[in-house]
């Protein structure tokens, strides 16, 4: 228990002053008096000194405080950086290995602070300890080092505020930027006027060559070309003069395909490279951007940037190929002619070389057929092919045949419409293209490639569940109107999956012969439709029911699940977090409504189409979400791949960086952590300093006080009167008034 | 399938039986090549019935179209009535008469509308152009049909006129206006009104010979009126396929080598 003294607490500071006041200037004017009236006496002056000393008590009525309470340490709050930087080289090792070692000094040499351990990285900072042994598992790093969100959060918080802040960083921040840091950190505080210190893990910039950034102007749109601004960087004592740069797209299950290249000057170990590219294919695409880095690149991983780009289309391009012009040609045009988004370029042979046409070529509003100008030169232009009823060998298309294959693997579309001319009637079995093409051709072109009975189509299970066919179903339920003939073809090839059926017909293993199969090749997608007589959706008595509205539906949908529209994908996948190298992935995964079955998950290379993960989840229901722990990958493009039972599946193409943007600049920054001390009165120390931190004093904090009065008001008049009264006696003795 | 052969199809059964190919399949390739082929229909309306000397016509039209085009077509088309179902099962219909009609009956008008309303081409063609009766009186029912649209002259500016052979103007069994007439509904042309009764240029007798001799041209005349019955056949089975940019330029160097 403490004893301290304290005056009347029901007598503000301006009244105890004044009565301090009107003591002073009482012995002022006494010892003025006695020194006029020399010989007064000392009874005098002890009287009067006495008295007026009383009095003044008495008007301020002392009291005895007792009280027991604690030395608290200051809050501190160390802000740890937690991003993949720190796991770049330092000055000694690692900048991880010096930020534990760092954080151990500050501990050692805290004293009574209390030290509250923060890493930092995305959004509010997390506790972490980086000495802890469970460090790494407690959160994996971050794939930004947000300081700026670190202090807001802390200034926002409700409790108690601290003392001070370290941060402990290699200065490579998000936030605040390069540009002002210092005001930065101040806005960011909002008010919370404590000093931040900085703790800096690296001053040296190890030796490096990188692509620091790649910034795109704009956003990709599939068949415009898309400037990207590439900056490279050299330090550390590099020897960079001039570097290769190159941007190639990742495609699925085959070689990376160069869009463009360029060489970067470098100076000052600075230098910007503008590279021009162009995507053909709408939708995720992973677009690889490297360099050619010298010999004693300490950091290779940065070297190669993976760039996801979600590449949007203004409209489809379709090119439309009909070997003759029938109703179910016309009907289709006349759709795809219909639909703004559709950009539609048509070829149909209209005349054969058996044709007597009885005119000269001058009456003929007719014009070569341009196949090797269109399926070399501009087959990439376009997003979808349509080859209705066209024989591939009277038109010297069977050579273009393995460049279409390509076309189809590298992310194309294409549908095989039926008629006479088409499948192994238009010499496609045995052909590189009959590979891409989701049903086998097993007929040769002269036996048995198509049948003539009428028929009507029946759904398989399958279709019931597929988006795909929801809009048609949605017109028309089950019901489809009668057909009159069909191609004759295999069975369905591995990962396609049949809508249609032949009623009757089998294939050679008894199954039923498909007429309307999709499947997916590589990067692209294929449908085949054996038949002729869509047509009919519209122009039949069921199809006048509908207005023609359910071959509208149908197409509609066929292009659309050839083009990837997420509304004909039969789940959504999303991923969790950005994918990095080494840490732990997980995928959520959403079928659509109506769907129900083992969720069936697949990950694979895009370079190499080596699975590398194989996964069957639960029984889900469409609708339901499900999480998927797809575990740790390696660094490199991966597309993922679901599906529900033996239903269609949908993919998500993304990209697996082992620093990204964190490693793409290895230098650390003293000059912002500098300024970010600066500007908030802090200290700037390196990491071998950390112990000579400056910390605030302890505070006292009191646990119990009681207050007592020396002497009741009373007594103190009392003393005070008897004070005065012999004063006053004192006086009259000298002759004092 | 009609019993007459033409010569390109008995050149093709050649080919194919060269190849190897069975009669079976070869009888498989013809009718499976039927489906979605070209099919001049006759439309009926009121008690009219489909007779006389042009009743070869749209057989003639078909054979044409085979052995012109690599377009196949119906070599024995069969009437349609107005207001039958089956107007709705294809989308082309041949309304040719040679005198006054009577008015449509309403089931006949709902069943045109929807046809058109589908997409369907509907060719009107006046077998005696001398009076006009037939074309005035269908143009006053399809009023009734498409109250919101009139016919509009069309000349070479209009696909019809380059869909196969290039057109300088319409030529039937009589020389007739320098234009057709037709209703553009959505960019299309949904009736074609002629006035120069092509049906009596293809109309042919059993033998085989014209049935009906062409004025002023002769046979220079039916051959253009064979054209332009192509052009309209694959006006229908293309729509504006020849408007497309990618064949527009050629097709214009092409009229500027030509015109004079």
């Amino acid at each position: 228990m403490v004893r301290s003294f304290t005056l009347s607490s029901d007598l503000g500071h301006p009244l105890a002053y004044a009565a301090l006041v009107l003591a002073l200037a009482s012995l002022v004017l006494l010892v003025f008096e006695l020194q006029r009236r020399r010989g007064a006496g000392i009874l005098v002056a002890l009287t009067g000194l006495v008295a007026t000393a009383l009095l003044t008590l008495a008007v301020l009525r002392p009291a005895s405080v007792f009280s027991r309470g604690s030395v608290v340490g200051p809050r501190v709050v160390l802000l740890a950086d937690r991003s993949r930087s720190i796991d770049l080289p330092g000055d000694q090792g690692s900048r991880r290995e010096t930020l534990v070692h760092a954080v151990e000094q500050v501990k050692k040499a805290a004293g009574k602070a209390r030290l509250r351990v923060l890493g930092f990285g995305e959004g509010a900072p997390l506790p972490w300890d980086p000495t802890a042994p469970s460090a790494s598992a407690d959160a994996a790093p971050a794939g930004h080092s947000d300081l700026g969100a670190a202090l807001m959060s802390l200034a926002s918080r409700a409790e108690e505020r601290p003392a001070s802040i370290v941060v402990l960083s290699d200065g490579r921040l998000d936030r605040p930027s390069e540009s002002m840091p210092g005001q930065a950190v101040i806005e960011e505080l909002r008010g919370l006027r404590v000093p931040v210190h900085v703790v800096s893990l690296a001053s040296k910039s190890p030796p490096d060559a990188s692509i620091r950034a790649v910034r795109a102007a704009g956003a990709a749109v599939a068949h415009q070309p898309l400037p990207l601004t590439i900056q490279i960087g050299c330090d550390g004592g590099l020897a960079c003069e001039d570097l290769t740069v190159s941007a190639r797209e990742l495609i699925d299950g085959g070689p990376p395909a160069l869009l463009a290249s360029g060489v970067a000057h470098l100076e000052h170990g600075d230098a910007t490279v503008e590279l021009s590219i162009t995507l053909d294919r709408a939708g995720p695409r992973i677009v690889e951007v490297a360099i050619q880095a010298p010999d004693g690149d300490a950091i290779p991983d940065n070297d190669r940037r993976l760039i996801a780009f979600d590449v949007a289309r203004d409209r489809v391009r379709v090119l439309h190929v009909a070997g003759r012009p029938t109703y179910d040609v016309r009907a289709l045009r006349m759709w795809l002619k219909s639909d703004a988004s559709v950009d539609v370029v048509t070829f149909f042979i209209l005349r054969t070389h058996t044709d007597d046409v009885k005119a000269s070529e001058e009456d003929l509003a007719l014009i070569p057929f341009p196949v090797d100008e269109l399926f070399s030169e501009h087959l990439p232009s376009f997003d979808a092919v349509v080859l209705q009823d066209f024989n591939a060998a009277p038109y010297n298309l069977l050579r273009h045949l393995p460049a279409l294959a390509r076309y189809v693997e590298h992310g194309g579309g294409l549908i095989m419409v039926g008629g006479p001319d088409s499948f192994a009637g238009g010499h496609y079995a045995g052909t590189r293209l009959a590979d891409v093409l989701p049903v086998a051709l097993d007929q040769g072109p002269t036996e048995g490639a198509f049948d003539l009975a009428s028929f009507v189509p029946a759904y398989t299970d399958v279709a019931r569940a597929a988006p795909v066919l929801r809009p048609l179903r949605g017109f028309n339920g089950d019901a489809l109107p009668e057909m009159v003939g069909a191609n004759r073809v295999g069975d369905a090839r591995p990962g396609s999956f049949v809508l249609w059926t032949h009623p009757k017909i089998k294939t050679s293993t008894g199954a039923p012969m498909p007429l309307l199969a999709l499947g997916e090749k590589g990067d692209g997608r294929s449908i085949a439709l054996a038949i002729d007589g869509t047509y009919r959706l519209s122009y039949s008595s069921l199809g006048s029911e509908t207005a023609g509205r359910a071959h509208a539906a149908l197409w509609d949908a066929l292009l659309g699940w050839l083009m990837r529209d997420p509304r004909y994908e039969p789940a959504q996948i999303e991923l969790l977090s950005q994918c990095m190298a080494g840490v732990p992935l997980s995928l959520r995964v959403r079928p659509l409504p109506g769907s129900e079955g083992v969720l069936n998950v697949e990950v694979a290379r895009l370079e190499r189409r080596d699975v590398v993960v194989r996964k069957q989840d639960r029984v889900l229901k469409g609708g339901e979400l499900a999480t998927v722990d797809v575990g740790k990958l390696e660094p490199g493009g991966y597309t993922a791949r679901v599906w529900v039972g033996t239903g269609p599946s949908t993919r998500r193409d993304f990209a697996c960086e082992r620093g990204g943007d964190e490693w793409a600049d290895s230098r650390p920054d003293e000059a912002r952590l500098r300024a970010i001390a600066n500007a908030t009165g802090g200290e700037f120390l390196r990491a071998s300093e950390a112990g000579q931190l400056p910390l605030p004093p302890a505070t006292e904090v009191a646990a119990e006080r009681r207050v007592e009065p020396v002497m009741p008001p009373w007594a103190w008049t009392l003393l005070a009167a008897a004070a005065l009264g012999v004063h006053w006696i004192a006086r009259r003795k000298t002759g004092l008034a | 399938m009609s019993a007459r052969v033409s010569r390109k199809t008995f050149i093709k059964q050649l080919a194919m039986l060269a190849g190897g190919m069975s009669l079976s399949r070869l009888r498989a390739a013809m009718a499976f090549a039927e489906e979605g082929a070209f099919n001049p229909r006759p439309l009926l309306t009121g008690r009219s019935t489909f007779s006389g000397v042009r009743a070869s016509a749209p057989a003639r039209w078909s054979h044409e179209l085979i052995s012109r085009t690599s377009a196949p077509a119906r070599l024995s088309p069969s009437p349609v009535r107005a207001d039958d179902d089956a107007l709705w099962s294809e989308p082309f219909a041949y309304f040719m008469g040679d005198g006054p009609i009577m008015a449509f009956t309403d089931a006949e008008i709902a069943h045109l509308r929807r046809f058109f309303a589908e997409g369907g081409v509907l060719f009107v063609d006046d077998a005696v152009p001398e009076t006009g009766e037939f074309t005035r009186d269908a143009k006053r029912e399809l009023a009734r049909v498409l109250p919101d649209a009139a016919p509009i002259p069309i000349g070479t500016e209009h696909v019809v006129f380059r869909s196969f052979y290039f057109i300088r103007r319409p030529y039937g069994r009589v020389e007739g206006p320098p234009k057709l007439e037709a209703i553009i509904r959505g960019g299309n042309a949904q009736v074609i009104f002629s006035s120069h009764d092509i049906a009596g240029a293809l109309a042919q007798s059993a033998t085989g010979l014209s049935s009906v001799p062409v004025v002023p041209g002769g046979e220079i005349q039916r051959e253009r009126a064979v054209r332009l019955a192509v052009n309209i056949a694959m006006y229908v089975l293309c729509s504006n396929y020849k408007d497309d940019q990618v064949h527009a330029p050629f097709l214009m160097r092409r009229r500027a080598v030509d015109s004079p």
